[in-house]
């Protein structure tokens, strides 16, 4: 087990992120697969908020020394992303609603049958 | 001469003024959209000739140091750029002056989109990429469904969900480029990048960052999300147009600008001229199948791409500028046919090259515009594209590709045969309305960009780009006898076969991909990516 302990958690995030896409791959209900992009999104987020991280670092704020403090580039960064991906998910089922109330199915196959009716 | 306007308002002013001018009645609305998109163009006239005949103008954000600051950069490659947007938003704004859809929040959503992308073809961070391209994804998605059609929601959402996944990608792409170089700046990251003790370590970063911009550049098994967006049919034609004419080149800018910056890990030129050549091939198939004639010149968009990228990965210097030449031609002539379009489905009332015949008499200045984008689309002599294909083609002379080019061109005249046949015949009703003189003017003035684009082709280069190659060769006889031979053999083909397989095109038409398929094609584009990485690295 000596490869389990290795691991770290920035390992699992990028497993996260392919379980998403995997999600995105094989799921053909149509909120699941906005559940595993919205999970790819928040895999990748958390992947480059672990980027540069020091045990022990205190958060970047006015009045913490240079060398305590954590790198703020990622945070600073992921703060937009996080709003960014919250959108993008707000619309796609604001969009899916649509979908489904003229459509009637949340199937992506059966959908696309009934697209051209 | 100092260029001392600060580029950040080049991308913050439009959509600003969007704003701000919202709230006001929509005739002064209207004005002052127009006083913008004067000022964007006197800018960008000066920013380009500020760059071409000075220096680069490197702004950086906050007096944070180079490496550190948020970074926008106009250079030889951007400017150009630039300047065609500016342009082509002008022209697009003018056309659609008197359209019935032009209320605010398309105005205000077509401003933003216009400020998104001048960032983009600005920006010298990835991040910042990341960030406008996501903005430009949500934009397009709005305006893609704006006249809420039928189908629209579902292209929309097919469109925003491909690629938000694609964006995921380039996320997480960057945040491994972050953990291993510490930056951000697309110049610093070039540097450290070739400072790497192990440079397999960057081929993760490169698939993913490379996957999500094929995925906006609509390479092979990636353009699934592109006809359904730039032939939607609820789109209205300035969208569409502004959609091929210059969104799409944004993927290919940054394909250019994103391979420059890994160049000191890997160079992937040979892989992606055969990509854009397949994705030329698979692109004007399927055109030639489409009977929608919007949707013929999406499926075309495809196949001009693929070449434009195939142009600038030949690895010659010619065919790259070339290629870099191609897109503002592309810009040029698809912006026209797809105005054009709009005009003429508006007219008829339908979207069908069968039930659509007549062009000519029934509205002579739109058939005009729409055949000099046909001519200019085909690579006809004495047009724009002509001179863009000649100097590929230079780039490649001798090789077995200089046949695929025969192909490629070929299929180009294959598919605008068959768009042709809306311009001949004899219209069913006799009518002549009122017209718009915006909207044709426009596309006249179109029209006569590709003829000048032409003529002057080989001085049009040196003035964009700098590189001064003699274009005597394209106006040769022999061109032109090989444009009409091709062009025999297209109506040929088109009469003798492509009429005769109607149930095959049939077949071909209807058929679609599922968005689980769609991402499975995303997911196989980005392991072969890996695997050519880990191959050549």
């Amino acid at each position: 087990m000596a490869f389990l302990e290795q691991l770290s958690i920035s390992d699992l995030t990028v497993a996260l992120f392919f379980l998403g896409l995997y999600g995105a791959m094989s799921q053909r209900n149509i909120i699941k697969t906005i559940m595993s992009i919205g999970i790819m999104d928040i895999a990748a987020i958390t992947f480059i908020m672990l980027s540069n991280y020091q045990p022990g670092a205190r958060p970047p704020i006015a009045g913490v020394p240079g060398a305590q403090m954590a790198d703020p580039v990622p945070q600073a960064l992921m703060i937009t992303a996080i709003v960014i991906g919250v959108s993008v998910i707000a619309m796609c089922l604001a969009m899916f609603m649509r979908v489904a109330y003229r459509y009637g199915t949340a199937d992506w196959n059966i959908l696309i049958r009934r697209l051209d009716k | 001469m100092p260029f001392n306007v600060s580029l950040h308002l080049l991308v913050l002013i439009p959509v600003t003024v969007g704003a701000f001018g919202y709230f006001l009645p929509q005739k002064l609305y209207k004005c002052m959209l127009f006083a913008t998109n004067v000022a964007m163009v006197m800018t960008a006239i000066s920013l380009f000739i500020t760059v071409r005949w000075g220096e680069d103008v490197v702004q950086l954000l906050a007096g944070w140091p180079h490496g550190i600051a948020i970074k926008l950069v106009a250079d030889q490659y951007s400017t150009p750029m630039v300047l065609l947007t500016a342009v082509f938003f002008f022209g697009t704004f003018i056309f659609s002056t008197r359209a019935g859809y032009m209320d605010r929040v398309f105005l205000f959503l077509f401003m933003m989109l216009q400020s998104t992308i001048f960032g983009l073809f600005l920006s010298g961070d990835v991040f910042n990429i990341y960030v406008l391209l996501e903005l430009g994804m949500l934009t397009v998605g709005i305006l893609i469904m704006y006249k809420r059609d039928k189908q629209s929601v579902y292209d929309g959402m097919l469109y925003l969900m491909m690629n938000f996944i694609g964006m995921a990608f380039m996320l997480l792409g960057i945040g491994y480029l972050y953990r291993i170089t510490g930056v951000l700046d697309i110049v610093a990251l070039h540097e450290r990048l070739g400072m790497l003790k192990d440079p397999q370590s960057a081929v993760v970063p490169y698939a993913m960052i490379i996957t999500a911009v094929s995925l906006k550049a609509a390479l092979l098994p990636l353009f699934g999300w592109l006809p359904r967006a730039h032939g939607a049919p609820s789109a209205p034609a300035i969208v569409s147009a502004v959609l091929s004419g210059i969104q799409v080149k944004v993927g290919v800018y940054l394909l250019v600008r994103l391979h420059w910056m890994f160049e000191p890990i890997l160079d992937a030129a040979p892989f992606f001229a055969v990509l854009g050549f397949l994705t030329s091939v698979v692109g004007f198939l399927l055109a030639v199948a489409q009977k929608d004639i919007k949707l013929i010149l999406a499926y075309h968009t495809i196949s001009q791409v693929g070449l434009i990228v195939m142009g600038l990965n030949l690895g010659t210097e010619i065919a790259f500028w070339g290629g870099m030449y191609h897109i503002i031609n592309h810009a040029l002539f698809k912006g026209l046919l797809f105005l054009s379009a709009g005009i003429i489905i508006e007219e008829y009332g339908t979207r069908y090259y069968s039930e659509i015949r007549g062009v000519f008499r029934r509205m002579p200045i739109v058939g005009i515009a729409a055949l000099a984008g046909v001519l200019g689309i085909t690579g006809a002599p004495f047009f724009n594209g002509s001179i863009s294909k000649y100097f590929i083609q230079r780039g490649i002379e001798g090789n077995l590709g200089e046949l695929g080019l025969y192909l490629i061109n070929f299929g180009t005249i294959l598919s605008f045969v068959k768009y042709s046949t809306i311009l001949f015949g004899r219209p069913s009703v006799e009518t002549p309305p009122e017209r718009d003189p915006f909207a044709a003017g426009v596309a006249l003035i179109f029209g006569l960009a590709c003829l000048a684009g032409g003529i002057f082709g080989g001085p049009a280069v040196a003035l964009f780009y700098g590189p001064e190659y003699a274009v005597s060769g394209a106006f040769g006889l022999e061109k032109i006898v090989t444009f009409l031979l091709t062009l025999a053999l297209g109506v040929v083909v088109y009469v003798g076969v492509v009429k005769r397989i109607g149930d095959f095109l049939a077949d071909v038409r209807q058929f679609k991909f599922t968005f689980n398929q769609v991402t499975v094609f995303l997911t196989a584009f980005f392991v072969i990516l890996l695997t050519y990485g880990y191959l050549t690295v």
